[in-house]
């Protein structure tokens, strides 16, 4: 047994797929992004070498910093909008039985399976100032004004709100799963015990749940960093930067405004941010988790 | 047992009207005319004229129902084409992150050597990378490789993207198949290669299909590499239906409405009928991830 499983040969040959995917696709563009991010290329020609040149300029670069400010922004959207709805949501869901429960899931889930091409189209029209639904609504209450949602000022807030849409059912499912985890006898134990709906949910459904929304706030964070889809389809960082988010920046710069070499600097430090951001979280969490 | 507990619990919650249940309800639909409704809306002006959108109203009951709508969103927007496109892409993709990630599982978690945790934890890592940040350099590589406007400019980075994923849940569950199977299995002069094939794969059936929603669910509407890396129709997915077709019926707003809620279809409709696997699928896959 030990020799048959330790053939380096039939390792090699399991790994290799693998392996070779992860270089070719990910270790390899990596490294040429490093390397591109020390050059001044146009993306055609040659690129000449200008060392830390692109870093520098990155360093001051107030789009780059709104793209930052803007995935904060978004994190905080879903963590403070986005989870306690659906946190909520998730706990009313798993109480009702039989046909109500799959229906209700299946509607909060159906916009997650929807391409982001179709949602991003679907939000400019309901944003329309002519014809869109948004304005349709705000006039039976009242409002006679046709909003540009997209108006410096407004943009970002319209943007935040389409993806806190879309990714709703995502987080609900989730919360919903912990729930549907949690031992059954808790809640019995609590009914005996005579505790209110509200007791129940605030002192044995939100503590049990600290994992699972230790992992949602985490992808929450991780997802707000990696925007791009969404925002490329519906503003593309317009109105001036207003809405930019670091990965469809680094694309307009490298494909639109020909900086191929300053696109995979931000590239670069875009990737540090998100392993920063990730080993961070999880190492915090994995602490408190310890402690507790 | 822990079953039966939950049916008695809610069971003694079934009817009641006390305030503080109307109020839930009142939530839980609110929040699902807010999901639901925009596609309602999608699905009620695809079928109404381009002249009677300029309402003031929410929906429009349109004079005609215009099918033919769908009748040039289909035709024009090249449907068949970009889904049987997006259906073989996404079919190999799936493929391949199984075959692979379940190799790989095997090695790093059975076969005795010394780098399995590193390599472990290298391919890993690529879940930690923004796909967004490879999209410059591997323009470039394949580019440089004639690659671009093929197939395999799409199925590599797919199958890149979604292994790590498929990895870390099949690493998850090769932990609870005992290992004294495979002891019966050498004992009976099986190879490595049969082993993993024949006799552990069966038993991953569960997780192989939470791989397969969760590879499927992360490629099948993505668009962002397909229009960097391809240039001519012939590989595009379903996603360009869309994105090709809004310039060239640009002022008629209804075929646009028309063509969203036919890219749309395939995929809500298979979420409804396999609505109670993708669940599973999801939830398990989310939460392990």
């Amino acid at each position: 047994m030990k020799k048959l499983y330790s053939n380096k040969l039939v390792i090699l040959s399991l790994v290799f797929p693998g392996l070779l995917v992860f270089v070719f696709a990910i270790l390899a563009p990596i490294i040429l992004s490093v390397y591109y991010g020390f050059t001044e290329y146009s993306g055609m020609g040659t690129a000449t070498f200008i060392g830390l040149e692109n870093y520098k300029t990155l360093f001051h670069d107030k789009a780059f910093g709104r793209s930052l400010l803007n995935s904060l922004l978004l994190a905080i959207g879903f963590i403070c909008i986005q989870h306690p709805i659906a946190i909520v949501v998730a706990a009313v869901l798993d109480k009702l039985q039989g046909k109500a429960e799959g229906f209700f899931r299946c509607i909060y889930f159906i916009p997650n399976v929807i391409s982001v091409a179709v949602i991003a189209y679907l939000w400019k029209f309901i944003y329309n100032p002519d014809f869109g639904l948004l304005n349709n609504i705000l006039h039976i209450f009242g409002v006679q004004e046709k909003i540009n949602w997209f108006s410096a000022d407004l943009a970002i807030w319209s943007v935040l709100i389409v993806l806190i849409w879309h990714g709703f059912g995502w987080g609900m499912l989730i919360y919903y799963t912990g729930i549907k985890n949690i031992d059954p006898v808790l809640y019995e134990a609590a009914s005996i015990d005579g505790a209110d709906a509200k007791t129940t949910f605030f002192r044995i459904t939100l503590p049990l749940m600290k994992p699972v929304i230790q992992v949602n706030v985490t992808m929450a964070v991780i997802s707000a960093l990696k925007q791009m889809e969404t925002v490329y389809l519906l503003t593309n960082g317009g109105p001036g930067n207003r809405t930019q988010f670091a990965a469809n920046y680094l694309y307009q710069q490298a494909f639109k405004a020909f900086k191929y070499g300053y696109g995979n600097a931000i590239g670069v430090v875009f990737i540090i941010i998100c392993l920063i951001i990730t080993v961070g979280l999880n190492t915090l969490f994995a602490d408190r988790e310890k402690k507790a | 047992m822990s079953k039966q507990a939950d049916k008695n619990v809610k069971v003694s919650k079934k009817k009641d009207f006390s305030p503080a249940n109307i109020i839930l309800w009142i939530i839980l639909i609110c929040v699902a005319v807010v999901q639901i409704f925009p596609l309602i809306w999608l699905i009620d002006f695809s079928l109404a004229s381009s002249n009677e959108m300029f309402t003031t109203g929410l929906l429009i009951i349109p004079n005609k129902i215009q099918w033919g709508n769908y009748a040039k969103a289909f035709v024009d927007g090249h449907f068949l084409h970009y889904l049987r496109n997006s259906i073989l892409i996404n079919g190999l993709a799936v493929i391949l992150v199984v075959v692979i990630s379940i190799m790989a599982a095997f090695a790093c978690k059975r076969m005795q050597w010394k780098l399995n945790n590193f390599v472990k934890t290298l391919l890993l890592l690529g879940m930690m990378i923004p796909i967004h940040a490879t999209l410059l350099p591997n323009y470039k590589i394949y580019s440089y490789l004639h690659m671009t406007d093929t197939i395999w400019a799409l199925l590599i980075p797919y199958v890149a993207f979604s292994l790590p994923q498929g990895l870390f849940l099949m690493t998850g569950f090769l932990d609870g198949v005992p290992v004294e199977l495979e002891e019966a299995a050498v004992m009976d002069g099986c190879g490595i290669y049969r082993i993993v094939f024949q006799i552990v794969t069966p038993i991953l059936k569960p997780s192989i299909a939470t791989v397969c929603i969760m590879t499927f669910l992360n490629n099948w509407n993505e668009f962002m590499m397909a229009s960097t890396y391809l240039s001519s129709p012939k590989w595009k997915t379903l996603p360009f239906s869309i994105l090709e077709f809004t310039g060239q019926y640009s002022s008629n707003y209804a075929v646009q409405f028309a063509v969203m809620a036919l890219t749309a279809a395939p995929a809500v409709i298979v979420y409804i009928v396999l609505n109670k696997h993708i669940t599973k699928g999801v939830a398990m896959g989310a939460v392990k991830g």
